[in-house]
């Protein structure tokens, strides 16, 4: 059964104790030999730790960093160029489509006939009289006696 | 002088909000060591090491306007670096970490330069190696703790703001992972 006292010594070691609990495991530890020799053994492990000697950063490592963000920084702004690029290419296209079909409706409406007209630019009042001796005046004057009959 | 790092910090990240590129320099300046180590712990070798903390830069970087004024930068990049580092280790090549020789597995480790002597120089490997393998035998989320109390001197509050948890959930990984040093340590003691 583990002393109820032990999970304190882990903190005390790292000063995170307050004054009442740091000041009831210091008097209990002058007693209890299980917790004396966890604080010994953390006390090792917290020296050997803590002895350790900080590494160098690799020199020129700040440059290769901006250099890694410059490049990202390059191609942020091609591909937004390249973007940009492209929407205003697919913009134009719709402006020509747009105004093609806007041209396209104001031209068409004067061909349209007006009601009525058709009859008249279908018949024959717009060709010139046939000359009576022709084939055309004879056969005309045929069937307007055959009309008046 | 916490406060005042603070404020020069906190000057920083608005001359960069507002374009000014030497200001994230600045910043790259001031904090690289820690995050270098503190990746080198996690990982353990150099090459890795430098790999993660381009990328946590690179992260701080893209997304300095999700920094929140009333936290402090550095347990903001510290946060950024494990979760790097965390995520880094969950890649397959992570585990030719290990690697066979005649004498067993061993670590891949780097020891720190500048040694004024062989005996020193020796000395020094030799601790730098057996903090490497102990730290090596912890499982991430333990070695994230323990490197952020031990090493970086964080305290528990400082260790819940990076990791995001709470101050109990940080003093539960620390005597946890210091439970786990202990078992590693003894199981060396044994073997030599």
């Amino acid at each position: 059964m583990r002393c109820s006292k032990r999970k304190l010594i882990s903190p005390y070691i790292d000063g995170e104790l307050n004054e009442n609990k740091r000041s009831l495991l210091e008097s209990h530890l002058t007693g209890c030999r299980e917790c004396a020799q966890e604080l010994e053994e953390l006390k090792k492990i917290h020296m050997l730790l803590s002895s350790a000697e900080p590494f160098e950063v690799p020199h020129g490592f700040p440059t290769r960093v901006l250099a890694n963000i410059r490049s990202i920084e390059q191609k942020r702004s091609n591909d937004f160029v390249h973007i940009f690029k492209r929407l205003t290419e697919g913009f134009a296209v719709l402006v020509l489509i747009v105004v093609g079909i806007i041209l396209g409706s104001f031209l068409s409406k004067p061909l349209a006939p007006e009601k009525g007209n058709v009859v008249v630019s279908l018949s024959l009042d717009i060709f010139a009289p046939a000359p009576p001796d022709s084939v055309g005046g004879v056969y005309l004057a045929m069937t307007e006696a055959e009309n008046e009959k | 002088m916490v406060n005042a790092n603070k404020s020069d910090d906190l000057s920083l990240i608005s001359r960069f909000k507002t374009g000014d590129i030497s200001a994230f320099e600045e910043i790259l300046l001031r904090h690289q060591d820690k995050i270098y180590n503190l990746c080198r712990r996690m990982l353990g070798n150099s090459h890795d090491a430098e790999d993660a903390t381009q990328d946590v830069f690179l992260k701080a970087y893209q997304n300095i306007n999700k920094f929140k004024p009333e936290a402090s930068l550095y347990t903001w990049l510290f946060r950024i670096a494990v979760n790097t580092c965390i995520d880094y280790k969950r890649e397959p090549f992570f585990e030719s970490l290990f690697k066979s020789s005649k004498e067993g597995d061993v670590f891949v480790v780097d020891s720190p330069t500048g040694s004024p002597s062989p005996d020193r120089l020796y000395e020094s490997k030799q601790i730098s190696d057996a903090i490497q393998l102990t730290l090596s035998r912890l499982p991430v989320k333990l070695r994230a703790v323990i490197v952020l109390k031990e090493i970086e001197g964080l305290s528990y509050e400082e260790i819940a703001e990076v990791l995001d948890v709470s101050i109990g959930t940080v003093k539960s990984r620390i005597s946890r992972a210091r439970d786990d040093l202990k078992e590693v340590l003894k199981k060396f003691r044994e073997q030599k």
